[in-house]
């Protein structure tokens, strides 16, 4: 009695589905879905064959993760149908789709750290007998899982909190699977927390389970990784599926990419013109374990360096360590020739780095107090007499940085909440402006801004280039990088994959690059 | 099988050891005391600390289970600050009935219960449905409770001279104290549900992660509801050992029974090797607890020093269990 001969009926048992129902076991059709304001989904369809591996793709927003909430049963579809196993659903729950076999292994392990394997694999599904929970039991079928199921040999009485994070992924996605009913497992970025060296150990666990005739959709921006593992690939744009690819080698990269963009970069951005002078800044081989390694990286003055990389590629760490906000484990940091140990924000503030942060709202400003306040929040020495401000001064300068970034309304005095978000950027932008800072690093410095305040905060970046300052702009829009940037420099996985000049990249290119799916070879 | 760095193995053995902190500065303690006090370890004393510890046990274990359903933050995990106070209004209950009103035992203890139960309720309204953490919550029901007891008795203590408590007292099965024997057995029953069942593992899932529990199709508010109503029927059940062990209801019993109840609870979570806090780490607690209580008396410390003392190792225990998570939290970011 064991989970093999289950496994063993199971596999017995999708194969005759498989049969019965033309080998497809998912079918998606005409889905919509509107949020207010936004047309997520526009009828849009997936389709997943039993025992593929089925790649989702799309940029940000595209409306992969509409699709799998609509499937979980989160969403409820405006339009559209939905079979699963041949039977349609006119309505779905997350209990109804459970019960049909669909199963979601979500980015996040959900896992409690002081738990062993075998009772986070029967977390909420233990086996009780008449004397008690059946522990050996639940630790003999934990491991038999593991092994069988997914290649892995973890002991079943090891602590989450010992595991490495791949192992965490396998444990999580035993759970999912104990039951031994599931026919088709989502994944959603099942990759994004591992290292390069931990990848292999999760495929070889995907294609166990396919051998095992599970169908599997993987959502991942990683196209490297879709086009190793997966048998089809549906891409999404713009809440609609704009391709499906079924034959699946490396070259398929392109072809994916190129629907994904399906866009030429608008002309949003400044004509840039400045010679390289001399760095500025320097990175000599700054290493922070388990977050990035090994980056060399030089900006010199009046020079715009661009950050690309997924979430998880080290992007924010790496800002976070040039700030102080987090601490390189080795490595030089060198600026203006000065080398530096920034502990602290306060010591890189006092040496001339500023970070404008990603969320300004909560990071980079006070809502509450009035524009002036906010721009002299970072220098109020050069306001101040003694222990008290010079309110007239401080309100003069804050008006002179208004008039020179062009914030409205060009009032000094009003209150920074009820600012548009354009505008609350060029206030954190004003604010370092005044201190005469030597190095911008700028987190994300477009995002929730409407498409004008945009085209105006780069001019307000390139003003900052063209007075000598450095910046290093981290951002998630490649169109953004390529349109703004002297220089692109590419993070996966904690590394620095390439650094080239921007002129020599396109969107596909650093799209490829971005996402594990090419080389600098393929571009130009 | 695991990937451990070098590096995250000195954090965890650093964490480790900042756990054992308060354990280790315990039996220093116990040690410096049977050094001390030539009686302190012997048989009689034992059999002392253990009946003096029985009402502490008991709502100790009340306390384990709410922190196992609600995490062990100790700001914004699961706590239960009212079991003390409902401990010492059944017992004013049960009191006031036998003594003053000619009611039955049994029938003052099921009213006692439902009293307890009462305030389970109201715990479990204001944490899981208005969203109050339980911090908070529970020490404004505990403040109401005290000041129900004040009424109900007047401020004044009752003696009982019911059979049955003189039985729990002084009675002994096998050589053993009554009180005792029955302690263990409620350990039994409460230790299989919580460590043996379903409902037990649902319970540390709830607590060991929210998020975790709920992904795995389990009830997170009806864990952590359920968990107040245990940890007030222990308070109540422990009112007829509050009233043994002190001859009557005395109004004022549930400051030290507060003090030592969170003392030995937190402080068990050293004697699990998983760091959490378990039914029988939180037993032994409340035993060192009241080993360490008596043996001050019996060197003769003044009884105010006692309490700044143990005030001292609240902190030391509670900062060490901060402390150890903080460092391997650092351990496992990556």
């Amino acid at each position: 009695m064991g989970l093999l001969s289950s496994c063993q009926s199971k596999r017995a048992n999708s194969r005759s589905v498989s049969m019965t129902f033309d080998a497809q076991i998912l079918n998606m059709s005409g889905i919509s879905k509107a949020f207010p304001g936004v047309q997520a989904l526009d009828a849009a369809s997936l389709s997943v064959d039993a025992g593929e591996v089925h790649g989702l793709v799309g940029e940000n927003g595209a409306g992969k993760s509409t699709i799998i909430k609509v499937l979980a049963g989160v969403y409820s579809r405006d339009a559209g149908d939905v079979e699963i196993n041949g039977i349609g659903f006119e309505t779905l729950s997350p209990a109804a789709v459970h019960d049909a076999g669909v199963r979601f292994i979500h980015q996040e392990l959900h896992l409690v750290p002081h738990f062993t394997v075998a009772e986070s694999v029967f977390m909420g599904q233990e086996l009780q007998g008449v004397l008690g929970t059946k522990n050996t039991a639940m630790r003999r079928r934990a491991e038999e899982f593991l092994e069988e199921s997914l290649n892995a040999h973890i002991s079943a009485t090891t602590l989450i909190r010992d595991l490495g994070i791949a192992e965490r992924k396998l444990v999580q996605i035993a759970r999912a699977l104990i039951d031994s009913k599931a026919q088709i497992v989502v994944f959603d970025e099942p990759t994004a927390p591992l290292a390069i060296g931990e990848i292999e150990q999760l495929f070889q666990a995907i294609r166990r389970l396919k051998e095992r005739g599970i169908a599997m959709i993987y959502v991942s921006h990683y196209l490297g990784e879709i086009t190793e593992l997966c048998d089809r690939v549906t891409v999404f744009r713009n809440g609609k599926n704009v391709a499906v690819e079924s034959e699946i080698d490396e070259r398929s990269t392109e072809t994916i990419i190129r629907h994904m963009v399906g866009r030429d970069i608008e002309e949003l951005y400044p004509k840039k013109d400045h010679g390289v002078r001399d760095p500025i800044l320097k990175l000599s081989d700054l290493t922070s374990d388990g977050r990035f390694s090994g980056i060399d990286l030089a900006i010199g003055k009046g020079e715009i360096v661009g950050i690309a990389g997924l979430i998880g590629s080290g992007r924010e760490e790496l800002t976070d360590a040039i700030y102080g906000l987090a601490q390189p484990t080795s490595g030089i940091v060198t600026l203006d020739g000065k080398d530096l140990n920034v502990t602290s924000p306060s010591i890189a503030v006092e040496a001339g780095i500023v970070l404008v942060p990603r969320d300004r709202r909560h990071d980079g400003l006070v809502l509450d107090l009035n524009v002036a306040d906010n721009i002299n929040l970072a220098s109020l020495d050069e306001v101040a007499t003694s222990f008290l401000e010079n309110r007239k001064a401080a309100i003069q300068r804050a008006e002179a940085l208004c008039e020179k970034l062009d914030i409205r309304p060009r009032n000094a005095e009003a209150i920074t909440r009820f600012l548009s978000g354009g505008n609350q950027q060029k206030v954190v932008l004003a604010r370092w402006l005044a201190t005469g800072s030597k190095l911008f690093i700028l987190d994300e410095p477009t995002v929730g801004v409407d498409i004008g305040a945009k085209v105006e905060i780069y001019q307000v970046i390139e003003g900052l280039a063209a007075q000598g300052a450095g910046i290093l702009i981290s951002s998630s829009d490649p169109s953004e990088l390529l349109g703004i940037c002297d220089r692109i420099v590419v993070l996966m996985r904690g590394e620095k994959i390439a650094d080239e000049p921007a002129i020599t990249l396109n969107l596909d290119s650093l799209t490829a690059l971005t996402t594990g799916g090419g080389s600098v070879d393929t571009a130009t | 099988m695991t990937t451990s760095r070098p590096h995250a193995a000195s954090l965890v053995s650093k964490s480790a050891m900042v756990g054992y902190l308060p354990l280790v500065i315990f039996v220093a303690l116990l040690g410096y005391l049977s050094i001390a006090s030539s009686n302190f370890l012997t048989p009689a004393t034992f059999d002392l600390i253990l009946r003096q510890a029985v009402p502490t046990i008991i709502i100790c274990m009340g306390l384990s289970v709410v922190v196992m359903a609600g995490g062990d933050d100790v700001v914004s995990g699961g706590i239960d600050l009212s079991i003390p106070a409902t401990a010492v209004l059944s017992a004013a209950i049960i009191a006031q009935q036998v003594t003053n009103q000619g009611t039955p035992l049994a029938a003052a203890l099921v009213m006692a219960l439902g009293a307890a139960v009462l305030v389970g309720a109201v715990n479990a309204i204001l944490v899981v449905r208005i969203g109050m953490t339980p911090l908070l919550a529970t020490l404004a029901t505990s403040v109401a409770v005290v000041g129900i007891i004040k009424v109900v008795t007047s401020s004044r203590r009752i003696n009982v001279n019911d059979p049955t408590i003189v039985w729990l007292r002084d009675g002994t099965i096998a050589g053993v104290s009554v009180s005792v024997v029955s302690t263990f057995l409620l350990f039994l029953i409460l230790f299989f549900v919580a460590h043996r069942t379903r409902w037990g593992l649902n319970l540390q899932a709830v607590g060991g992660s929210r998020e975790a529990a709920e992904v795995s199709g389990i009830s997170a508010r009806k864990f952590v509801a359920q968990s107040f109503i245990v940890a007030s029927l222990t308070g109540g059940l422990a009112a007829m050992f509050v009233l043994a062990r002190g001859s009557g209801s005395t109004p004022g019993t549930e400051e030290n029974l507060l003090l030592e109840m969170v003392l030995a609870t937190f402080l068990g979570a050293a004697f699990s090797p998983r760091r959490v806090v378990t039914l029988w780490g939180a037993v032994l607690g409340a035993v060192l607890v009241s080993a360490l209580s008596i043996g001050f008396k019996s060197i003769g410390v003044n009884v105010f020093w006692t309490g700044c003392i143990k005030g001292a190792l609240i902190l030391v225990v509670v900062a060490s269990a901060s402390l150890s998570t903080r460092v391997a939290s650092r351990g496992r970011a990556a």
